[in-house]
């Protein structure tokens, strides 16, 4: 196992090639992506804190399962999102469960982001606004939902996020110009009942 | 959970299912596999356009308008539908397999399905021109059941002698006058009309042996008035047919005689 301290300068690539030479190294991996995935999971799903432990355990297994499938050409973040985006959507399936927002969390700075990208007036209660967000992308269509969680929280670019769904960048584009209209016109609506 | 905690429930899993990564050879694998049979579905489907493109350019054109009024209708009527099917199989085969490699993905559905509709076609061309298309047609004319219902509709289109299309093999020696015909059924028709007055294409092929497509008209009991002949290009092979060969090397034999009914009395056709 590499010493801890060398771990931080070794990109995430050189700690894929290291695991496969021994399984420790894994964990600087899991560590590196546990919480940001872990964060993701519960914006996409409304499941329990233990259930998304579990649901990111497997998405561990099969990435250190599926290491060797890994290629320099892709950002490792991006296929490791979109492993973990995969296991989201099978572990509904069977649950039988629609993924529900519920958990979502969301910073400050992404809600503002949002905000002004979609050209909704924000108020001056940035936790109003955070509910209304909350509210309003539980109310979406998922594939509206997805997309804009992947774009405006965990902040991927258009290419990252076209990796990750498996989609081209012109669908990618298309589809998070429908969801911010989707957003804003559900957003109006949500505003009066609020 | 905390971070240990986590971490280890991770270590034991691992451990207690004894899980290692997959090897690499696994994804390679998996990767030629997908571009194998992409490539295989790309060959299979240009092999059936170079067949669309020999069936089509040699479909009868010129005769059309002793046929049918309409060209759209004869189009209709003689696109050898088998294998535009055949290969919009294989051409989504193609589709699917490129759109599930590593990267397909990333390229627009409308963008893949034009590289493989034009690879196809350009393949599909090269196979024509190096006479694929033609072998492939004179090998399923042999053997293939169901050849005319199927691969090569021609030869039921032209074998309807009561709409004025007959189609067969040149079975005797063509005099100045007439000659004998059999056709896919392996009947005789003795064809009437006079070989300087007929418009056949190319000119000069009426032979022995040659099989061809004819527009005239039934005059008398196996008897046909021949307007215009054409030699037949695709479904060759067909008329190498045993059951069709037998019925022509029995003509041969003969020199028909015995196969043609009598002449009527009064059959004053031949000019």
């Amino acid at each position: 196992m590499i010493d801890i301290a060398d771990n931080q300068n070794l990109s995430d690539g050189e700690l894929v090639s290291l695991s496969l030479e021994n399984q420790h190294n894994f964990l600087y991996l899991v560590n590196r992506y546990r919480f940001k995935l872990l964060s993701y999971i519960k914006r996409l799903t409304n499941v329990s804190d233990d259930d998304a432990e579990d649901i990111l355990q497997e998405v561990f297994i099969k990435v250190y399962l599926n290491l060797n499938d890994f290629n320099s050409d892709l950002k490792f973040s991006s296929w490791i999102y979109r492993i973990t985006h995969n296991q989201v959507i099978s572990s509904h399936r069977k649950l039988k469960a629609r993924p529900e927002g519920h958990a979502i969390d969301i910073e400050d700075k992404s809600a503002l982001n949002l905000a002004a990208d979609i050209d909704i007036v924000a108020g001056t209660d940035l936790n109003i606004l955070k509910q209304k967000i909350i509210k309003v992308l539980d109310g979406l269509e998922r594939k509206y939902r997805d997309i804009l969680i992947l774009r405006f929280l965990e902040e991927k670019n258009y290419q990252e996020i076209s990796d990750i769904i498996r989609k081209p960048q012109g669908t990618v584009a298309s589809t998070i110009n429908k969801a911010k209209q989707e957003f804003k016109k559900e957003f109006e609506t949500q505003k009066i009942i609020l | 959970m905390d971070e240990k905690e986590f971490e280890q429930k991770l270590v034991d899993k691992i451990q207690a299912d004894n899980l290692s990564p997959k090897p690499r050879w696994h994804f390679l694998l998996k990767n030629y596999v997908i571009w194998v049979a992409g490539l295989l579905a790309l060959l299979t489907g240009a092999l059936a356009v170079s067949v669309i493109i020999y069936l089509l350019r040699y479909n009868g054109w010129e005769m059309q308008e002793g046929t049918h009024k309409s060209l759209i209708e004869f189009f209709l009527l003689t696109l050898p539908y088998f294998w535009i099917v055949f290969s919009g199989i294989f051409i989504f085969i193609l589709y699917y397999n490129l759109k599930h490699t590593k990267k397909g993905y990333r390229y627009p559905a409308y963008l893949i399905v034009l590289v493989v509709i034009l690879a196809s076609i350009i393949l599909g061309g090269a196979f024509y021109s190096l006479g694929i298309g033609q072998k492939i047609d004179n090998i399923l004319g042999e053997r293939a059941p169901f050849y005319g219902q199927v691969f090569n509709r021609q030869i039921t289109f032209w074998f309807n002698p009561d709409e004025g299309r007959l189609v067969g093999i040149i079975s005797s020696e063509v005099e100045a006058d007439n000659f004998d015909l059999v056709d896919p059924s392996g009947n005789v028709w003795k064809i009437l009309g006079r070989r300087d007055e007929l418009n056949h294409l190319p000119p000069d092929f009426l032979r022995l042996g040659e099989p061809v497509n004819i527009i005239g008209s039934v005059v008398a009991e196996s008897q046909f008035k021949a307007d215009v002949i054409r030699l037949l290009v695709p479904g060759r092979g067909f008329f190498s047919r045993p059951n069709i060969r037998e019925g022509h090397e029995k003509c041969l034999r003969s020199n028909c005689q015995l196969l043609l009914p009598p002449p009527p009395p009064a059959m004053m056709i031949i000019k």
